[in-house]
Order: C-alpha cells, then sequence, then structure tokens
C-alpha cells in the first residue's frame, strides 16, 4: 500500500506583515508547511499504521521549497521519502498548474493506492487542487472528507458537507482532500525527528518532471491588505468598578 | 458576455442568475429535472437534465461538461458550496483552466476578488482561458430584477465513467440560531475558562437581545459550541449591527469575520490585544468582572 500525501509549502501566517501601502510583505515569513496539509500527512500516516504501507510526501513549487528544515519536519511526521519539484518556474503558479504538476510527480512514483491532499492551502485556500489532481489523473476525487477508513481496494470515507454527512465508498486509487477535523497531527517525538534524518528526498527540476513549459491560467492583477474600517477606539482601560461603569455608560446608547 | 449557473440550492441559484446580470447580457441556467416555473424567470434560458435515480449531484459533472462544450459560455458560475467546488475543480480539469472560488467580488471585465493569506489580504485575479469558472456567495453580486425568456431546453444525461457509491446520507441537526441574520452578535473565545462560563455569556446575550457565536479554537479545539457557529474566514462571516468579542484576542482569521459590524465592542483583560485595534468601544478588563457587571446593570 503507498499512500502519496501532497503537502504544500506556503509563507507562516502569523509572519506576514502589512505595508503602509496595504502591500503584503514576506520579508519576515518563514517557509513552512500548510496547516491543513499537517492533516493530510497524519492522515496518511495513521492509514497506513493501521493497514501496513508506506507514505510517501510530495510537494511543487518555487525552488525555495527544498529547504532542509521543512523536509525534516515532513520526514519526521510519517512519510519514508519525499519526491519534490523545486524550480523557479513554478513560483506562485495557479491550481490548474499544481494539479499538473503533482500529476507528473504521481505518474514518476507511478506504483500509488491511494492520493491525499488538504482540503485547501492555508495561504490561498482555493480548494481546488485535489478535485482538479483527481480529474487529471482519471481517478475518483472527492473533498470534504473528516473520517477515512480502508477495505479492500476501497476507501468508506466520510464527508462533512453545508447541512449533510455522508458516507461514500471510493474505489482506489483515488484522490481524496482532507478536512482539519480528520485528526490532530501528532507533534514529532526525538526519536522521529532523529529518524527523519536518514530518510530519503529527491529533488526534480521542471524539467525532469516533464512540466518545463506549463502555462498559467490565473493573472493575479494585485494583492492587497484590505482597507481598515475606521473604528472610535474608545477603550477603557481597568477594571474598577468605576471603569466597568463608564464602558456602561458608553455601550448602553449602542444597546438601547 | 454568455454566463452559464449551477447551484445546489434552488434559492441561491435564482440569486446568482439574478446577480449575473450585472456581469452578462446572457444568463442561461444549468438545473438538475427542471419542473418548476420559477426557474425560467430568471435565466434567458434553463438548461434541464433529467434526474437521475441514486446520483449525487457530483454525477452531472460529465453532463456539464458537455453542455459546456457544446455551447461555450464565457463564464460559468458556482454556489460556493463543498459539491460545487469538487464539481467546478474536475470541470476545470477538463477545460485547462482554474476556478477562482470564494469571490466576494466579479467584475464586467471577470476580475475577481477573494480572501487570501487567513483573510489578511484581498487577491484580485483573472482567468485567461476562454471559459473562465468562479464559485461565488448569492450575496455577493447583487440582483437586478430583469427577468429572462425563460425557453427550457433538455439536456441529455451522461453517464460519468467513475462512480462514488453513496452508502449513507444524514441530514446535519439543524441549528436553531441564524447568526447571519441575527442585529447583535456576542462572539466568545479562550478567553471563557470553561465550559459552564458559556451560560454567563448565553445570560448576557438575553439581556441585550443577541445570539452567540465564537472563535474556532472554541468550537474546534474546545468543541464548546457547533462548529456552525464559529466565525472568521473559514466559518461564518457576519456583518451585524453590533459585535461584542469577548475574550477574543481578533486574530485577523476571525476578525474579517466580523468587521464588517457596525459597531465592534471588545472586552479582553490584555491591552494589546488587536481586537482593540478594531472596536468602538473596548474595555480592558477581565471578563469574569465585566460581564456580571453588565449583567447586573443591563438588566
Ligand atoms: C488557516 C487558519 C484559519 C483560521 N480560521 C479561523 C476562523 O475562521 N475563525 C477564528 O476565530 N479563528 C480562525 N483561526 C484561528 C485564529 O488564528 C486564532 O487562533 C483564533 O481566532 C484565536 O481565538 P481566540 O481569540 O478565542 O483565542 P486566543 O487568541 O487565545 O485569545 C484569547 C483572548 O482572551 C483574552 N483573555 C483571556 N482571559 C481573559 C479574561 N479573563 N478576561 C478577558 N479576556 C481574557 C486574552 O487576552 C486573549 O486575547 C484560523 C487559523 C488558521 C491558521
Amino acid at each position: 500500500m503507498n499512500i502519496i500525501t501532497c503537502f504544500k509549502v506556503v509563507p507562516e501566517e502569523q509572519d506576514i506583515t502589512v505595508k503602509p501601502n496595504r502591500d503584503i510583505s514576506f520579508e519576515k515569513a518563514p517557509m513552512t508547511i500548510s496547516a491543513y496539509d499537517l492533516n493530510c500527512i497524519e492522515a496518511g500516516t495513521q492509514l497506513a499504521e493501521a493497514n501496513g504501507g508506506n507514505v510517501i510526501g510530495i510537494s511543487v513549487g518555487a525552488k525555495k521549497i527544498d529547504d532542509s528544515k521543512l523536509k525534516k519536519n515532513v520526514l519526521s511526521r510519517g512519510p519514508e521519502s519525499i519526491f519534490m519539484v523545486a524550480d523557479d518556474k513554478l513560483e506562485n503558479i495557479d491550481t490548474y498548474q499544481t494539479a499538473n504538476a503533482l500529476k507528473a510527480v504521481a505518474e514518476k512514483i507511478k506504483d500509488y493506492d491511494l492520493i491525499l491532499c488538504g482540503e485547501g492551502s492555508a495561504d490561498l485556500y482555493a480548494q481546488q487542487v485535489g478535485p482538479q489532481l483527481g480529474q487529471l489523473l482519471s481517478l475518483p476525487a472527492i473533498n470534504s472528507v473528516s473520517k477515512i477508513t480502508l477495505a479492500d481496494g476501497k476507501a468508506i470515507v466520510e464527508r462533512t458537507l453545508e447541512n449533510e454527512l455522508e458516507t461514500l465508498e471510493i474505489s482506489l486509487p483515488a484522490v481524496i482532500s482532507v478536512t482539519s477535523d480528520i485528526n490532530l497531527p501528532r507533534i514529532p517525538s526525538m526519536k522521529q525527528i532523529l529518524a527523519a534524518g536518514k530518510k530519503s528526498a529527491t529533488i526534480w527540476s521542471a524539467e525532469d518532471a516533464g512540466i518545463g513549459n506549463l502555462s498559467a491560467t490565473l493573472g493575479v492583477i494585485e494583492t492587497k491588505a484590505p482597507e481598515q474600517m475606521d473604528r472610535k477606539k474608545d477603550i477603557v482601560q481597568g477594571d474598577s468598578e468605576e471603569a466597568i461603569k463608564s464602558f456602561i455608560t458608553k455601550i448602553q446608547e449602542v444597546l438601547k | 458576455m454568455k454566463v452559464f449557473v449551477f447551484a445546489e440550492n434552488q434559492k441561491a441559484l435564482l440569486e446568482l442568475c439574478c446577480g449575473a446580470r450585472q456581469i452578462g447580457e446572457r444568463i442561461e441556467a444549468i438545473v438538475i429535472n427542471s419542473q418548476d416555473d420559477k426557474d425560467t424567470e430568471v435565466a434567458d434560458k434553463v438548461w434541464s437534465i433529467p434526474q437521475q435515480d441514486n446520483a449525487m449531484l457530483e454525477d452531472y459533472t460529465e453532463t456539464i461538461a458537455a453542455l459546456l462544450e457544446r455551447e461555450k459560455p464565457d463564464l460559468l458560475i458556482f454556489e460556493p458550496t463543498k459539491r460545487c467546488k469538487l464539481i467546478a475543480g474536475r470541470l476545470a480539469a477538463m477545460a485547462g483552466t482554474s476556478v477562482m472560488t470564494d469571490l466576494i467580488e466579479l467584475t464586467k471585465e471577470g476580475e475577481g476578488s477573494h480572501l487570501v493569506y487567513g483573510g489578511a489580504a484581498i487577491r484580485k485575479e483573472k482567468l485567461n482561458t476562454s471559459l473562465a469558472i468562479a464559485t461565488i456567495g448569492p450575496g455577493v453580486l447583487q440582483g437586478s430584477k430583469e427577468t429572462g425568456k425563460g425557453e427550457i431546453e433538455l439536456f441529455p444525461f451522461v453517464e460519468p465513467i467513475r462512480k462514488i457509491k453513496v452508502l449513507n446520507k444524514e441530514q446535519k441537526p439543524k441549528l436553531s440560531v441564524n447568526l447571519p441574520s441575527a442585529k447583535r452578535v456576542i462572539g466568545v473565545g479562550r478567553g471563557i475558562a470553561k465550559e459552564e462560563d458559556l451560560g454567563m455569556i448565553r445570560q448576557l446575550a438575553d439581556v441585550i437581545n443577541a445570539e452567540v457565536g465564537c472563535s474556532r479554537p472554541i468550537a474546534e479545539a474546545e468543541r464548546w459550541m457547533p462548529k456552525e457557529t464559529y466565525i472568521g474566514v473559514s466559518g461564518l462571516m457576519l456583518a451585524p449591527e453590533v459585535y461584542m468579542a469577548i475574550g477574543i484576542s481578533g486574530q485577523v482569521q476571525h476578525t474579517v469575520g466580523m468587521n464588517r459590524s457596525k459597531v465592534v465592542i471588545a472586552i479582553n483583560k490584555d491591552k494589546n490585544a488587536p481586537i482593540f485595534g478594531q472596536a468602538d468601544y473596548g474595555i480592558v478588563g477581565d471578563l469574569y468582572k465585566v460581564v456580571p457587571a453588565l449583567l447586573d446593570q443591563l438588566k
């Protein structure tokens, strides 16, 4: 049983800053594993632990995603190996390009039974790569999955929708996008972190992966922080009886 | 521009069709088994796909693909539900394009805006393929009432190649609160120490006539409140008349869900909590002192 877990490398959200002209700055933001993909990797690892098998982590993006600390982080969470296309040709690619690049990686790996994706990436959250990847590989694709069990060539999954809960049977191989509810990603143990150093990572260029000239379908016009609403910012300091009273007087107007 | 519209819910279909008039000259709706005359009032044409026994909505993807192939619309818009996003993604892969998801704005020129980086920024983007696909909330495109011609044409079902078997399906229990339509909302965050303390918050809500929502950790980590009640980029996007944040720090992922509120009131013991930067009124204090005092004096 080979389980491919896809992960996106994104700038650490907490460290993204807004410039006075409302541009976004990533200068202080280190690259990290997209939050939902931690659930994806954990789901793959738990399935391999329960059913036997091998977890492979795959990612595509600019050259900077090939970062040793980051790869070690992924490998300490269960995957036995990593395959990446890290090439500046893949900087800021759209979901169609991403799905095509992941398809190329999966096809190079060849032997797999299940591909897992996070429901959406922490940066753009388009929630499109899983569905597109499934379609491109001519495999069944399903999203919003909050539980997976495996049984003879099939996955039984629970899917949490807006108003419904579904239990589905999907023949493998398939591409499944998982939500953050599916598990609580582990905190790797010292042993797992040390073991990660001995695991393998294979890095390809876009040429190697045969995706040297994927053109973009989506153009980005601008990315700006939203304009702040003007607020009164009438803040009472401290919670003495006096202070609370003054606060209540202020909000009583509003709550009339 | 010729715009096709597909939705999971009838109400959303009607709203999206009306709204689509802001963008395109010709609006055509894709409907599973159209019987309702109401469908035809808002679109220039309705494509009716015969309903199949035991089919998931996703099983109509190949049929929609065949329709797109033949009719070549410029833009296809979807209601932003999970099912629609799956269908949209698969269609995009077939058509060689991407999907602009969860748009908060869409212009005549086809420029779509959506929240990125957990709500820290808005990205404006545009597809450069002959077919553009977007998912967009019904409320986003302000509807015009202009009616269409309302012709219905049957489009034959195309059998999907790969089917997923539905073993079981249940409705989620309906929530008793309707936060998006509440005039006043209290949002409660990690500042509360235990689940029982929600009782005091609910009492306050009763007193000021508000509904209670929460930050994500209260729903997802603590599970003290239903998941459907958390506010923010991955939950509810609200714009009540009054929003009172109690024990909420005000991270951007949360504030994008409440920053369109008319008046924001914050109670937090940390004077540096970012919520104060987004508040009209606030108090730097212990909610366990402030809330009982509010209860006492507002009653
Ligand atoms: C991809 C992603 C998506 C996310 N989506 C959402 C989302 O949609 N919605 C959401 O809410 N979050 C979301 N989050 C989480 C978000 O980043 C914050 O972690 C979360 O909003 C914090 O919740 P909180 O304010 O309740 O908790 P905290 O940040 O822990 O804040 C608790 C606050 O309570 C105050 N406090 C403590 N005790 C008291 C007291 N006795 N009296 C008064 N004040 C007190 C503290 O000073 C503090 O400011 C998301 C995160 C990520 C990574």
